[in-house]
């Protein structure tokens, strides 16, 4: 359980309570336009590859959601045990590995250089720890109308205890990818049971008969806190005064996040 | 450079003692062949037997020679044998005159009695003095009560808080919200007492209202620019309320009913003339129209808020008197079975007044004050119970000494005790059970205290003044140092009473003026404060949750040294007040928060912060209308507050979130008739400095918006008027009611309250900016009594 969303519930009814009286419009805000910036995804995992890095560029706000991807940039994935590959454009913007296979334990470190500039990062990747179980959590309140169920799904996996674990989960709904990052520490209840619930998301809701798969990424605390803090920038409002940039674990100011990570996962059919 | 800084406090340290050593000298040596007595005791208001604060007592026959009444009403005024004249006023009262043939030391009360309304009266302007250009002090606001409940105010319910949010200088935390900043401080660095008491959290239901219930108060004083030597403890200011002491001549009942809220309060004497109660309590009952709305999750909503002001006083014989006060409140915001959150303050006073003598008065006061919130949340099965306090132990010890009429000293002590409790939690589940337990952190503040305010000749005035201060960190409790990464490098374990971190400072306070004639003066202050307690608050409107942590080893005290400048002059006959003040501060060991700062639950919190400097300075402007059928003022400042922080914005210097480059407040109210008095306010500010995305990107099909720097952008400017009206419906000796009604923003303007980004539900595409705004056209209607 996260301590933080229930200042988020605090918040949340205030604004509810506030909105009795207020009132929403879209407003003409004028930006500053800033100098477009790379944001380099790279994951490596203990799954046989190929891989995938792919790079792009911000655009300014008032602009499409049409993000110009990088092309020509030299990337590089190597690990701790002499091991390195040079990623080949399979398309504009996106770069597979051609022998790299992930190891556990090893530690992964990338090297971009596009455009003039050279970019780092380095991942470790953790033991894999597997999900025990997954069950079904019926909800009727909060979100929901009156006698509006929820169905949701919960995973239950046991904390390997003494060392830190951070993790990730990916829910998948009728092979439908879930866009949220869910991430999770054992800091306050190492080497414990565990259990996330999986939020879903408004456009994706489960419905009995569907099939649901949680994957569960074990990964390390620079990842982690890239998916903690990208989930707190988005939005902006009343939750932070001063939102910024998630906290990216790549060197020279470049956004987006490099992961390794070994991954085990779950399917449940909701009844 | 340190050895500068100390050889330069030396400096100062041996200006203000040799000060001191003159005005003794000074005291000593005008010492006549006459014989010399001292006239003392208090000014009272006819009617209730309240002691009335800050009410001149003058001599006729020597001119400049003239004194104000202190906290409780009492003053006392040294002079050769002979016969004088002695007058006594306040604002508002009928000025009282007495012969006085002064050949022993002389007890004289004076009771004054309140100016009866009257269209056709021509106020008397013969003998006023004006205040505002004698006195010593400049930076000090202080509030009419009596005017309060003329101006219009969100929901009716008149608000100290509020109405100093419309002086100069003090700006408003946000729409609708009690919480305020003084010339460029955040809300933290103010000190808020009642009764000597700190409330560390000020505001009810997210600071819609002010905890402070107007029925029950005295005396407002704000002080924002030169704080007198005994206050100490905040960067900004300090906001001074008195309760009051309670009807000692007959029992009255008055209250008022409003839309939301209503209020009744009761006084009167407990042995005539010796000692009286006043007991005044509020409710608000917004959460029952919830109960109307037609939304199940508004029908199970809880939300309300009381507190209660209760005081006794009694006077023991004339040289004793004892005072007990305290203040109750509660807000409570729930959510059928699934969450709730209450919060409120404690605070608790006694006090003891002593005469040890015609000239020197002590006060002794035993202090206790509380903040606590609890929250319990219940999610599918499992329960989560939160609390979080903070809570002070004070003794203080003041003395004043009348030495002469041109010589007043004050000095004193007090020590606190803090102990905050961080938060506890505890997590109930059907199958894991956890527990966390932040640890409490103990300090001990003492303060030692003298100031002289001294009358060098008839045109100037120096009031002069040192407070030192020590602020320790106490054990038990692992304490660590963290690296730059925010990670505990070592923990040292203490043991309970163990001395962690102990901090002295040097806080000189030094104010002059000078008055060129009868009508102008100029004034000029240098003061240095101190601040121990530091609140983290990482939200846009302050949340009962923010957190309140002690100096450390981490955390330095925080340090202001301020100097203003001002000029006062006043026309026609002293209707009309101006002033205009220019104020600079150097700020040091500021703090502002990492990136995605944990502040909340965090044993680490020390980590998260980040620390620098601050500088902030302006102009203020003030013109006020005191007397005649249309009275008010207009309020004007100019400034700028910055931070200069490593690891924000590359080190640069950043304007901080509080900063507003405008500021206006007009007031005015208009005696229509005898029974209707209507009354306008418009405020107009430059919007908050916030930090808004300059670009966009996306990360696994999600956009994600682009920073470029901290509080880079402004919100839009704010502008509102409110109208009010007063009918003074009966007024008889036995039975007096009003009704009052107002519009808040009656011209219906759509001000920012929040502006968020998302995607366009239209057009995926694209992204938008979505505003919220509160309040527009909120009418409300109250209805007053008295009997």
């Amino acid at each position: 359980m996260n301590y933080k969303k229930i200042i988020g519930i605090y918040i949340a009814i205030s604004i509810g309570i506030l909105s009795l009286s207020s009132c929403q419009k879209v407003i003409d805000i004028n930006l500053n336009s800033a100098a477009p910036v790379i944001i380099i995804e790279g994951n490596i995992s203990n799954q046989p590859g190929p891989y995938t890095v792919q790079l792009s560029k911000t655009v300014n706000f008032s602009e499409a959601n049409t993000f110009p991807q990088v092309t020509g940039a030299s990337v590089t994935i190597a690990d701790n045990a002499g091991n390195s590959d040079i990623l080949t454009e399979t398309s504009p913007g996106i770069y597979k590995t051609n022998t790299l296979q992930g190891v556990v334990g090893r530690t992964y470190s990338i090297t971009v250089t596009a455009e003039g500039k050279s970019y780092q990062a380095s991942a470790n990747m953790p033991s894999p720890v597997s999900i025990d179980t997954l069950v079904e959590h019926i909800s009727t309140g909060f979100g929901g109308g009156p006698g509006e169920i929820n169905i949701s799904v919960i995973a239950i996996y046991t904390d390997p205890a003494v060392i830190e674990n951070y993790y990730r989960f990916i829910e998948t709904i009728n092979g439908i990818e879930v866009k949220t990052f869910s991430v999770s520490s054992d800091q306050l209840r190492d080497g414990e049971i565990m259990d996330e619930r999986m939020r879903g998301n408004r456009d994706l809701k489960l419905e009995i008969g569907d099939t649901a798969n949680v994957q569960l990424q074990s990964i390390d605390k620079g990842v982690y806190n890239y998916f903690r803090t990208f989930n707190q920038s988005s939005g902006g409002g009343m939750n932070s005064s001063s939102p910024a940039n998630p906290t990216s674990n790549i060197s020279n100011g470049a956004l987006g996040y490099f992961s390794a990570y070994s991954v085990t996962s779950k399917t449940i059919v909701i009844q | 450079m340190k050895q500068k800084s100390i050889r330069n406090k030396f400096k100062i340290v041996t200006t203000i003692f040799l000060l001191f050593s003159n005005s003794i000298f000074l005291t000593a040596q005008t010492s006549p062949t006459k014989n010399k007595f001292t006239i003392s005791g208090y000014v009272k208001d006819g009617k209730t037997g309240e002691e009335l604060i800050g009410a001149t007592v003058v001599i006729k026959e020597l001119t400049a020679t003239g004194v104000s009444t202190n906290a409780y009403g009492f003053f006392s005024i040294t002079l050769p044998e002979g016969n004088y004249t002695v007058s006594s006023q306040f604002l508002g009262y009928e000025a009282k005159v007495t012969q006085v043939a002064l050949t022993q030391n002389t007890k004289l009360d004076f009771i004054l009695s309140e100016k009866q309304h009257n269209l056709e009266e021509i106020v008397v302007t013969e003998e006023r003095k004006d205040e505002n250009i004698t006195k010593n002090q400049m930076g000090v606001e202080k509030l009419d009560i009596q005017q309060i409940k003329n101006i219009p105010v969100l929901f009716g319910e008149k608000d100290v808080l509020k109405t100093l949010q419309l002086l100069p200088g003090v700006k408003s935390a946000g729409e609708g919200n009690s919480g305020f900043y003084v010339r460029g401080g955040s809300a933290d660095q103010n000190l808020i007492l009642l009764d000597e008491a700190t409330v560390y959290n000020a505001s009810h239901l997210m600071g819609f209202f002010s905890v402070f219930n107007s029925d029950a108060i005295k005396d407002v004083t704000l002080y924002k620019g030169s704080q007198p030597a005994d206050f100490g403890g905040r960067l900004a200011s300090v906001l001074d309320i008195k309760m009051n002491d309670g009807n000692s001549k007959s029992f009255v009942v008055n209250g008022g009913v409003g839309l939301i809220s209503s209020r009744l309060n009761i006084e009167g004497p407990i042995v005539k003339d010796k000692g009286s109660f006043i007991i005044s309590a509020r409710r608000t009952y917004a959460d029952l129209f919830l109960k109307l709305s037609s939304d199940s999750l508004a029908r199970q909503a809880r939300l309300f808020f009381y507190d209660v002001n209760a005081k006794v006083n009694y006077r023991i014989n004339d040289k004793n008197r004892i005072f007990l006060s305290g203040y109750f409140g509660k807000d409570v915001l729930g959510l059928g079975t699934t969450l709730g959150i209450n919060w409120g303050n404690a605070t608790g006073t006694f006090r003891w007044n002593h005469l040890f003598s015609e000239k020197l008065f002590s006060n002794t006061s035993l202090i206790f004050t509380n903040y606590d919130y609890k929250i319990n949340v219940n999610f599918g099965g499992t329960q989560i119970d939160i609390i979080s306090r903070i809570q002070d132990y004070s003794i203080k010890q003041d003395f004043q000494y009348f030495a002469t009429t041109r010589n007043k000293l004050k000095f004193g002590f007090n020590s606190t005790y803090h102990k905050i409790i961080p938060g506890a939690i505890t997590v109930t589940s059907n199958s894991p059970i956890g527990k966390l337990n932040l640890p409490n952190k103990y300090a001990l503040e003492n303060a030692l205290y003298a100031s002289d305010e001294i009358k060098l000749t008839e045109k100037l005035n120096f009031e002069y003044g040192l407070r030192l201060n020590s602020f320790s960190l106490i054990g038990p409790g692992n304490i660590s140092n963290y690296n730059t990464n925010g990670e505990a490098i070592d923990t040292i374990n203490y043991t309970s009473g163990q001395f962690v971190k102990t901090y002295y400072s040097l806080q000189p306070r030094i104010s002059t003026s000078f008055i060129i004639n009868e009508k102008s003066s100029v004034k000029a202050a240098y003061n240095r404060n101190e601040q121990n307690l530091h609140l983290l608050s990482n939200s846009t409107s302050g949340n009962p949750t923010d957190l309140w942590i002690p100096s450390s080893n981490n955390v330095k005290p925080e340090l202001c040294d301020q100097i203003s400048l001002g000029y006062f002059r006043n026309f026609k006959e002293n209707t009309f007040e101006f002033s205009s003040e220019i104020y600079y501060k150097n700020m040091q060991n500021q703090i502002d928060y990492k990136n995605f700062a944990q502040l909340n639950f965090n044993e680490n919190v020390e980590s998260q912060l980040l620390f620098g400097k601050g500088r902030a300075y302006g102009i203020e402007f003030f013109l006020k209308k005191k007397y005649g059928k249309l009275n008010g003022w207009i309020g004007y400042t100019l400034s700028r507050t910055e931070k200069k922080i490593d690891g924000i914005n590359n080190g640069s210097w950043y304007v901080a979130k509080q900063d507003r480059t405008h500021d206006i407040a007009i007031v005015a109210i208009y005696e229509l008739t005898k029974k209707w008095t209507i009354s306008a306010t418009w405020v107009y500010y430059t919007g908050n400095a916030v930090t808004f995305p300059s670009g966009k990107y996306m990360v696994s099909g999600q956009v994600q918006y682009y920073y470029t720097e901290r509080n880079g952008y402004r919100m839009p400017t704010y502008h509102r008027m409110d109208i009010g009206a007063t009918y003074q419906a009966k007024k008889t000796e036995k039975f007096e009611s009003s009704w009052n009604f107002s519009v808040y923003n009656v011209y219906g303007r759509e001000n920012a309250y929040t502006i968020t980004f998302q995607q366009d539900p239209n057009d995926p595409t694209k992204t938008q900016a979505v505003q919220t705004s509160l309040f527009r056209w909120i009418p409300s209607v109250t209805y007053n009594f008295k009997f």
